[in-house]
């Protein structure tokens, strides 16, 4: 009876102990992907209106790096760790310009891996400035 | 144990079915954010020589190929979540510019106030984890943009 018992224990323990090391994982997973899906996405709506605005002011200028700033903040993202790009840096009337944000996010899955995703994301816009 | 060997796999198959999910949904706020900046940058480019003349907005008459081009340029930007070249979905798409107004839009049936620029499209996209599930390995995204000056 005894000797039965501590079998069970031992099999309940093991099987503990796989399913812990399988869902784990699996669990954190899905946290951690959809946490970097959703922070892609915000980046990406934060592109757009920054390509729309560097149209408006016909490139690169403080003014576009602020408002940037403070859309990734509303979107609950630290702008110091985005890198913003606009190229060309200075357009004129009717000429495209892109934007681009790249940000590097942090995964880390208990017993598999640890790593950072790079997120970018560009949008276009037309230069509205006539100068 | 043999439940945990028996639930592991479909645990895995819906995590790969979630993280495909949340890539189509990337993919899909990607080609309607695409579709409205392209109809954007066309009735930002109004007719000046008609709105120095009259004093009311109308359209440039190169309104239609200016939200081709863009569309096709935003797109080509998530080139690697489409199932085919920027070009050829832009070229394909439904894309109406209402120089003046008002006018009907034959496609919606909805009428315009102002000078509007119309994109409807059918965009595919890539969903390859679908696919390895017996499900679509493209999925065709529609979108709709309008846009009026004001």
């Amino acid at each position: 009876m005894t000797k039965s018992l501590r079998g069970d224990r031992g099999l309940a323990t093991l099987e503990t102990t796989f399913a812990i090391t399988i869902l784990v994982p699996l669990l954190f997973s899905i946290l951690e992907f959809g946490s970097a899906l959703e922070r892609w996405l915000a980046q990406d709506a934060a592109a757009v209106q920054a390509a729309r605005y560097a149209g408006e002011l016909g490139g690169d200028a403080p003014e576009l790096h602020r408002f940037v700033g403070d859309e990734l903040r509303a979107a609950g993202i630290d702008p110091d760790g985005v890198r913003v790009e606009v190229a060309p840096s200075r357009v004129g009337w009717r000429e495209p310009v892109r934007v681009s944000l790249s940000s590097a996010y942090p995964i880390s899955i208990p017993f598999l891996f640890s790593t950072t995703v790079p997120l970018r994301s560009s949008a276009i816009s037309r230069g509205e400035v006539n100068r | 144990m043999v439940l945990t060997l028996v639930i592991a796999p479909l645990l895995f198959v819906a995590l790969a079915g979630v993280l495909q999910l949340g890539a189509l949904r990337v993919a899909v706020a990607r080609v309607r954010a695409a579709a409205d900046l392209a109809t954007l940058v066309a009735v930002n480019d109004q007719d000046d020589a008609e709105l120095a003349k009259s004093g009311s907005l109308r359209l440039s008459a190169d309104a239609a190929d200016v939200a081709r081009q863009y569309f096709a340029r935003e797109l080509e930007l998530s080139s690697s979540l489409l199932d085919g070249g920027a070009d050829a979905i832009a070229a394909a798409a439904d894309i109406a510019a209402y120089l003046s107004a008002p006018a009907y839009d034959t496609r919606t049936g909805a009428r315009y106030e102002r000078p509007t620029v119309r994109i409807a499209a059918q965009v595919p996209v890539r969903t390859p984890v679908f696919g390895a599930l017996v499900l679509r390995p493209v999925t065709t995204v529609e979108v709709l943009s309008v846009s009026s000056p004001r």
